[in-house]
């Protein structure tokens, strides 16, 4: 209550307001570390439970598949916390794209941690969230309710940048790319992006995650028809920004990955089939791991798909992602992957080289011909 | 009587300090950025890269990235690696919350740009000020 009266002191709020539900950071406990386990502990053994819909962001590991291969006492710290969420009365969602499993209403109120699912949560969705804090986020979840400020007010909703894309872009790559450049300059500044043609909601998802890791944006507008009174500051992309973007989050020359990894943020039903469908009969590499995360309900709906895609070799892992897993832990010392935001935070939270290159090309390295 | 240079912001967490400030011209993500065993910031393309945040007056613009930035500070003021207090030009809710957590005194409102790394400086963040009691270049 504290965290949310000081949020709210702070950032202008005169009220709380009702929310419609709640999405928390700080699972895994590769990121979340030792120290914050006592925190969320003496919530539970205070008996705090969660009084909206809350859901969780990725663990660890996937439990069929990594916890045999990760060190005992890691696995058992990731249930302790597992075990504390869970008395706490939240989903064990396990996933950063929420909205897959069920999609906020249209101009609800949300307290949402995890800042690619904010973005988007505002951007494409049409919700209102603030990008909360971990623990603010969980506060919220306590209390089913958020202070009356930063976007959750109209006002502070509309662009003040105009941005002209300059480039053409053509994969999800390149829209990932242009969310790392514009995070890195826009500040707090919310973009009215212009230009942008035929990109499908995955690449608008990769841009935006791409965006918030860099900066401290938490929306952009990108329809056309965005009502624009006062005059716009202006920035205009070029092909070289994209291109030196790109060219900045691959660390390394070699060809030949240990570890191809797709689904950050956590892939869509769409784009599970795009990839079973791209695979078709052929194998993945003996040397290589090719990783495809994406939660549960998702990989359960996408049934069709998974024998395909795990008949080639691939893995289909749930409730987690190759950044909040402990990579190196498993042999992993290079990945490739077609997500801005993993090759953004990889070299410092997975202490790999990274390669970032569209599906297309992740799956040509992952497969034999 | 020397004259001191003193900045008034606005004061987010509560506290008092004298230490070296520690300056970067670029936002921070505390998950990522600094590295929760050592409190070292293990960026390379950060202008911090290899410097040590412990004890130090830490001045930046703003954060960014990561939502598990407010743990990552909770976790470096429990092992004694945390900054003695933050200041940012513009405050952002996931560094308002760690500091809040971690209780590190805050100020924000701040023009960082006139603080050097090196300077000694004072934080009186009940009254949000701070001010330069020894510059770097003596």
């Amino acid at each position: 209550m504290k965290i949310l009266v000081k949020l709210g002191e702070i950032f202008g709020a005169s009220r709380l307001i009702p929310i419609e539900s709640v999405h928390v950071s700080g699972v895994s406990y590769k990121t979340l570390g030792e120290a914050p386990i006592d925190f969320l502990e003496a919530l539970a053994d205070a008996d705090e439970k969660v009084s909206v819909e809350a859901t969780l962001n990725p663990q660890s590991f996937d439990p069929e598949i990594l916890a045999e291969r990760l060190p005992k006492n890691l696995v058992e710290m990731q249930l302790k916390i597992c075990e504390i969420f869970d008395r706490l009365g939240f989903q064990k969602s396990f996933t950063c794209t929420p909205y897959y499993i069920k999609r906020p209403s249209k101009g609800a109120h949300l307290a949402w941690a995890e800042s690619s699912a904010v973005i988007y949560a505002n951007s494409v969705l049409g919700a209102w969230t603030n990008r909360e804090g971990g623990p603010s986020a969980l506060a919220a979840a306590i209390i089913g309710k958020t202070p009356d400020c930063g976007i959750h007010k109209a006002e502070n909703r509309k662009p003040k940048v105009a941005v002209e894309i300059g480039a053409s872009l053509e994969n999800e790559v390149d829209y990932g790319a242009l969310g790392i450049f514009l995070g890195k300059i826009l500040e707090d500044k919310i973009p009215l992006i212009k230009g942008l043609k035929n990109l499908s909601l995955e690449d608008l998802k990769q841009m935006g995650a791409a965006l918030a890791s860099a900066g401290m944006v938490n929306m952009f507008h990108y329809r056309e028809g965005v009502e624009v009174k006062e005059e716009l500051e202006k920035i205009t992309v070029e092909p070289k920004d994209i291109k030196k973007t790109v060219a900045e989050l691959t660390t390394t020359s070699t060809p030949k990955p240990d570890l191809v990894f797709v689904g950050c943020p956590h892939c869509s039903l769409r784009e599970i089939k795009k990839i079973a469908n791209a695979i078709g009969n052929r194998k993945v590499r003996s040397d290589i791991e090719f990783w495809i995360c994406t939660s549960r309900p998702i990989k359960e709906k996408a049934r069709a798909y998974v024998s395909k895609i795990e008949a080639s070799g691939a893995k289909l892992l749930t409730d987690t992602c190759a950044v909040v897993t402990w990579t190196d832990k498993l042999g992993i010392k290079t990945i490739m992957t077609n997500s801005a935001k993993t090759a953004y935070y990889a070299p410092t939270l997975n202490k790999a080289e990274t390669i970032l290159a569209p599906l297309k090309e992740c799956l040509k390295t992952a497969l034999k011909e | 009587m020397a004259k001191y240079v003193v900045f008034h912001g606005r004061g987010i967490v509560k506290g008092y300090c004298k230490a070296e400030a520690l300056v970067s011209a670029k936002p921070i993500s505390f998950l990522g950025d600094v590295d929760p065993v050592t409190g070292k910031i293990i960026e390379k393309r950060h202008d911090l890269y290899g410097e040590s945040i412990k004890d130090k007056v830490l001045c930046f613009p703003h954060g960014h990235g990561s939502t598990v930035g407010s743990y990552v500070l909770y976790s470096l003021a429990k092992k004694g690696l945390a900054p003695k207090a933050i200041i940012n030009y513009k405050a952002d809710p996931v560094i308002v919350v760690g500091a809040v957590i971690a209780n590190i005194p805050m100020v924000d409102q701040i023009d960082i740009g006139k603080i050097r790394s090196g300077d000694l400086v004072e934080v009186n963040a009940s009254k949000g000020t701070v001010k330069i009691l020894k510059s770097a270049e003596g």
